[in-house]
């Protein structure tokens, strides 16, 4: 019976820390005024009341929306645990780097994944870092998108901009790119990162066909905007709200088109820190 | 006793409604339901190593889900359409062709959910017709009354789609070739071309395109393996692109199980790029969401085969 006890309170402790408390979902509303979070007025456009209502159905809780005055104001109500979602950009982030992180930012028609991308040297060249290659020559992998724009994109983000480097070549394909690189022909390479796993990866058992070469530099693009959430959320609500929203523009696309703007596609999501250069950018 | 114990714990439940109380579900009520997530996975895969990797990818669900995560292995294509369609797993990646038997068997009981999209922003991968880089065959037409080797009659690579591709293109696959039959795998497909077994057999190809060459695809992993020479090989013809595997989920598990894995999944490569590598995708690849219609080709194809085979013509 004492055993049969002992148990019993064991599954009623289980479950009470299994069902936590099912918390409301506070949205900030950059809207230009503050206010207090409230339950979707009957007033709210049918785009933004079919996202609310999708997101309260979908997480099964009351979803709230909360007015601040701008993106600062919504990054202070994340970081201070007044709301539990915001749309920020990297300035307003910055300073709530250390409590918050982003989830999700939208890829645009059009545009690729955000890749990250790889500048290489010969290995015995005497740069270390993108700051070093100051006026250095490159050579791209091709003229396609993931090749040369997402490229150059990430290096800008970065403060090397094309003004910051020397003549640009634009090769066939990343192999002719190694080779025009091997040759002496540029100083660096630029490669989005699957391309260069291309260019390394052996036919044998761990052959690398990069020994010659180094990674000075390897960075996504940094994301313009993205959803932010306080870096205690659980898992469990993180992972659901990525999971709602990658696939909203295929199930609501009403509520995509509100959430998610004009030109976007779809949901992507991000890296922790997005919103933010990894590393010192040139200059710095 | 066994009395009494009944009552106490019909009053831990009565206590445990109680405790709730309000209508909505609480938080962690669906793992409860759930009690474990059980993933189809394929154990011949061209790379042997990608079962052992899948250990990481096991852990990095178990954390996103907070539910123990068992892997359900399969030697063939069968294994994990089976266990899909039975409810004995409930999420499984499979091939196009292999979602398309799924949904002729249960239908809206299984949805796909994310695909890949690769670094290029594609979504497809190829077949390859492979043959010995010394054979003097050149082109398809080239292996009239030929053996040809297929991976499994549930790869959408390694048969159905390269077959509909044939037939369109005037070349009916089953009078055309002299001979053909099963491998029953990729690797086991460029095994038995290498071994004469066959004078040629249809194989996966990707990280690429027919203009540009490819990177991917079960030579090429057996080269780097050190299995086969990939020099020893040639691809004489391209079929594609195919819509890239599909993770298919049951829909009769509940959806905040269906969104928390998307979710976990989908942040994968920014979360936990090596993990995403250990799996064997790509760098600079992502998951991208998907539905039913993204498949529709392939399940139009695997409807009329079936049609055609139940209807007693060989096709």
């Amino acid at each position: 019976m004492k055993r049969l006890l002992l148990a019993a309170g064991a599954v009623l402790l289980s479950a009470a820390q299994a069902q936590a408390p099912v918390l409301p979902l506070r949205i900030a509303d950059i809207t230009g005024q503050a206010g207090p979070c409230a339950p979707p007025g009957a007033d709210l456009p049918a785009a933004q009341r079919a996202y609310v209502e999708l997101l309260a159905q979908r997480l099964d809780t009351d979803v709230l929306s909360c007015p601040v005055a701008d993106a600062a104001s919504a990054a202070r109500a994340l970081a201070s645990g007044a709301v539990d979602l915001a749309r920020l950009d990297g300035a307003a982030f910055g300073p709530v780097s250390g409590e918050t992180r982003s989830i999700l930012t939208t890829r645009a028609t059009g545009d690729l994944n955000r890749l990250p991308v790889v500048v290489a040297v010969p290995r015995a060249a005497s740069a270390q870092s993108l700051g070093d290659l100051a006026g250095a020559s490159l050579v791209f992998a091709g003229a396609q998108k993931a090749n040369l724009d997402v490229p150059r994109r990430a290096l800008a983000d970065y403060g090397a901009a094309d003004a910051f480097f020397g003549a640009q070549i634009v090769a066939r394909d990343h192999e002719d790119a190694a080779t025009r690189l091997r040759a002496g022909q540029a100083q660096a390479l630029v490669l989005h990162a699957g391309a260069w796993q291309k260019l390394c990866r052996g036919d044998q058992p761990g052959e690398d066909l990069c020994e010659d070469l180094r990674v000075v530099w390897r960075q996504r693009p940094v994301a313009k905007a993205a959803w932010a959430i306080r870096t205690d959320m659980s898992d469990d609500r993180r992972f659901r709200l990525i999971g709602i929203h990658v696939a909203m523009h295929n199930e609501s696309p009403q509520a995509f088109a509100w959430a998610a703007g004009e030109g976007a596609a779809e949901f992507e999501p991000t890296e922790a820190k997005a919103l933010l250069a990894q590393g010192p950018t040139v200059g710095s | 006793m066994r009395r009494r114990s009944g009552v106490i714990l019909a009053a831990i439940g009565l206590g445990l409604a109680g405790c709730g109380g309000e209508a909505k579900a609480p938080d962690g009520a669906w793992q409860s339901q759930m009690r474990e997530v059980r993933m189809a996975v394929r154990g011949s895969e061209d790379d042997p190593m990608i079962t052992r990797r899948l250990t990481a990818y096991k852990t990095y669900i178990g954390k996103a889900t907070g539910l123990p995560v068992k892997l359900y292995e399969s030697s063939d294509y069968n294994g994990t359409i089976q266990a899909l369609s039975s409810g004995q797993v409930d999420i499984a990646t499979m091939a196009g062709g292999g979602y398309a038997n799924v949904d002729a068997q249960i239908g809206d009981l299984a949805q796909p959910i994310l695909t890949v999209r690769q670094a290029e922003g594609d979504t497809g991968y190829y077949s390859g017709l492979l043959v010995m880089a010394e054979s003097p065959y050149r082109t398809i037409q080239d292996l009239r009354g030929k053996t040809l080797g297929y991976v499994d009659f549930n790869s959408t690579s390694g048969y159905l789609f390269p077959r509909a591709v044939m037939r369109e293109q005037g070349i009916d696959p089953d009078t055309f070739f002299g001979k053909s039959s099963f491998a029953g795998g990729h690797t086991q497909a460029v095994m038995a071309l290498d071994n004469g077994q066959f004078d040629a057999t249809i194989i996966q190809a990707g990280g690429g395109d027919p203009e540009h060459g490819f990177t991917t695809g079960a030579h090429y992993t057996m080269a780097r393996r050190g299995v086969v020479e990939l020099d020893d090989f040639r691809i004489i013809w391209t079929a594609g692109p195919i819509p890239n595997s599909a993770v298919v989920v049951r829909t009769d598990r509940p959806q905040p199980f269906v969104d928390a894995v998307r979710g976990a999944m989908a942040a994968l490569p920014y979360d936990d790029p090596e993990v995403w590598r250990d799996i064997g995708q790509p760098d600079g690849a992502a998951y991208t969401a998907v539905t039913r219609e993204h498949y529709a080709p392939i399940i139009k194809l695997r409807a009329d085969d079936i049609a055609a085979r139940r209807a007693g013509e060989r096709r």
